[in-house]
């Protein structure tokens, strides 16, 4: 038999109610349309919508990177004078300060001010009512691609914190479904990956920075709704529908100054908590391993002896022992990459660690740096919760799997291409 | 002899307001079994008649994935209510009859309440109540839960309602020949066990297999409906 489903039905019960009210109900002033029914019909357009969608994001990461560049200058001189206090770092403990704290957990302070702005233009989009709007735009798109509607909620959420984002796919109420957006939650854009985007894509990109980051949360929705219908198709305990959702859209509002800036405070807050203690701490280990054997040079310090280890994994991508490490630590929490490039580059200064980028990778390997980045773990605290939230180690061991395999598919189809490109 | 009614709606339809007009004080609150969402039940006497009022969850579909909506739906077939009233948000009309009409699919003894009659009468909404009521088959009262307005015609409605005087033509919401054929064919094949079809409404069932609802495959799975299960290419 043909294509019947749940959706033949729902649409022919839409079609009846359709032809009840014609016959039962009249509508006086019908055609006047409210300031809210007009921008709904642009922005809940079928063909305008999803654009309109991806301009006002990819607007949002202009302002977020425009915006806040002149802040991170400001902090990250701050830093450098900071880290200068002591003259030259010759004893273990100057070379702590300036080197480990000033130089590592300094510089990814800085990135406090993109994360900050990147909040701030979300609230508002939020308070205005446009995300329900986006999610209402996406929920057509994923639903034909597996997902359910009420997926792209967990998504959203995604851009600020993953952990979150899947403690929040409670709300789903299929079993599947739930499990899907699970294991796919990862692959959307946290804000802890933005400084590694910030500090690569203003290393090779230059004006055009602000576009590569967006395409980076572009890409990763794209894999994360291309996964879930694979998901869907190739896993027998997967399959079938995603139930159909119906959500109701808020009113349209002047977003409000004072929810707009707690916003943005609360999530400067929790980036604070978190470089107060697991940043602090990556800063420390990094700074150690990366000092000690105390005199010997970087490539034989303790960071140098893991880095040539793991080298040879990455290096078919094109990282050397540097990105290797940084990747490796990053599984702590994805700021402690951008944290490690400051200490192993250890030359303090935005400026100066963006030209040290620029000489250790080519735009290619920035580029797949960046999409390894992205893609190829949760971080430690993200994979407890999918533990706890799934019950089940096997999933949580299957996410692992199929994201560092699609990491480096992605990766290696950007050097690949890169390459043809350039002409390499 | 005391009349059962289930409220039903779609969530911030009134449906609390209307409970508490109708129950005044006289209500409680426990859990449905096995499950933590809040089951509210009260009483209310009028016309001396008595009557049982449960309220059901706000649910905007039927369909068997979430808890709410499965708990409304086997409340209503399992403990079959004397009369149950489908609270409709009158300004959003549109949305809300899609549960009145899987509603009507169930079989249920229905009635539904057009609540919000001020809100939509500002969004400029006039409806022919008695046509709507001809053609969903079934009463319908307008209502203004917040101001009580409509709700002693409606416990009208439930006491005419329960005592079998309703005399409105049965209505069956039609899907159009290519539905209507696959679904009379499944409809025949589950006629043939009584047993099945006096406990579900045979139609409903038909429906819910075509949609590929996975509680009702379960129940024909139990029921051993193999043919059945076939048409729609149900494999185990």
């Amino acid at each position: 038999m043909g294509e019947i489903d749940a959706d033949t039905f729902a649409d022919r019960r839409y079609r009846t109610i359709e032809e009840i009210l014609k016959a039962s109900l009249r509508v006086r002033g019908r055609g006047e349309l409210t300031i809210s029914d007009m921008l709904d019909r642009v922005f809940l357009n079928r063909v305008l919508g999803i654009p309109i969608f991806l301009i006002l994001m990819w607007a949002t990461f202009q302002f977020a990177f425009a915006v806040s560049e002149p802040f991170m200058v400001m902090l990250e001189r701050a830093f450098g004078w900071l880290g200068g206090l002591f003259g030259e770092a010759e004893t273990p403990l100057v070379s702590f300060w300036s080197d480990g704290i000033c130089g590592g957990l300094g510089f990814v302070m800085v990135f406090i001010f993109p994360i900050m702005f990147l909040f701030l233009a979300l609230a508002i989009l939020e308070d205005s009512g446009y995300l329900p709007r986006a999610a209402f735009v996406m929920d057509r798109l994923m639903y034909r691609c597996g997902l359910h509607g009420r997926s792209f909620i967990p998504l959203l959420m995604g851009f600020g914190c993953n952990l979150p984002a899947i403690m929040a796919t409670r709300t789903i109420g299929d079993e599947r479904d739930r499990l899907i957006t699970i294991l796919v939650n990862p692959l959307i854009s946290c804000s802890a990956r933005l400084p590694v985007y910030v500090l690569i894509a203003g290393a090779f990109f230059g004006a055009h920075a602000g576009t590569a980051i967006f395409l980076m949360y572009v890409l990763g929705i794209v894999l994360a709704i291309m996964m879930a219908l694979l998901f869907r198709r190739v896993i027998p305990g997967l399959k079938g529908r995603p139930s159909p959702f119906l959500m109701e859209l808020p009113p349209y509002r002047r977003p409000t100054g004072r929810s707009i800036l707690l916003h943005m405070w609360s999530r400067a807050v929790v980036f604070l908590r978190k470089a107060g203690t697991i940043l602090l701490g990556g800063a420390i280990i990094l700074w150690f391993m990366s000092s000690f054997p105390w005199g010997a040079d970087l490539g034989s310090s303790y960071a140098g002896m893991l880095g040539h280890l793991i080298e040879p994994i990455v290096r078919p991508l094109g990282f050397d022992w540097m990105g290797a490490v940084a990747l490796f630590f990053g599984f702590l929490a994805k700021e402690i990459v951008v944290e490690t490039f400051g200490i192993l580059y250890g030359v303090g200064g935005e400026d100066e660690i963006m030209a040290a980028v620029a000489g250790h990778m080519t735009p290619v390997t920035g580029l797949a740096f960046m999409v390894f980045t992205l893609i190829y773990l949760p971080c430690l605290a993200t994979l407890g919760t999918v533990r706890a939230e799934t019950g089940s180690w096997k999933w949580t061991g299957f996410m692992v799997l199929y994201q560092l395999l699609l990491a480096y598919t992605v990766a290696g189809i950007v050097v690949i291409t890169g390459n043809l490109v350039m002409g390499v | 002899m005391i009349i059962k009614v289930a409220l039903i709606g779609n969530p911030n339809v009134g449906k609390t307001a209307i409970f508490n007009a109708l129950t005044g004080s006289r209500q409680h609150v426990g859990n449905w079994p096995g499950v933590t969402v809040e089951k509210k039940e009260g009483r209310c006497t009028h016309r001396g008649a008595e009557m049982e009022v449960v309220d059901l969850p706000g649910i905007y579909s039927l369909t068997a994935s979430s808890i709410d909506e499965r708990i409304a739906r086997n409340y209503i077939i399992k403990e079959r209510p004397d009369v149950v009233v489908d609270i409709v948000d009158a300004s959003n009309i549109e949305r809300n009859l899609y549960l009145t009409l899987l509603l009507l699919e169930l079989e249920a003894n229905l009635i539904v309440a057009l609540n919000m009659m001020d809100i939509a009468a500002s969004k400029g909404y006039e409806f022919d109540t008695e046509k709507l009521s001809l053609l969903l088959g079934v009463p319908v009262i307008p209502t203004v839960a917040t101001t009580h307005f409509g709700i002693r015609e409606l416990k009208d409605a439930i006491i005419e309602a329960a005592s079998g005087k309703n005399k409105r033509r049965k209505v069956t919401i039609g899907y159009g020949e290519d539905l209507e054929t696959e679904i009379r064919r499944i409809e025949e094949m589950i006629m043939e066990d009584p047993h099945l079809s006096g406990t579900y409404p045979p139609r409903w069932l038909a429906i819910k297999i075509l949609e590929r609802d996975e509680e009702v495959i379960g129940i024909l799975e139990r029921y051993q409906k193999k043919d059945v299960l076939e048409v729609v290419g149900w494999e185990k």
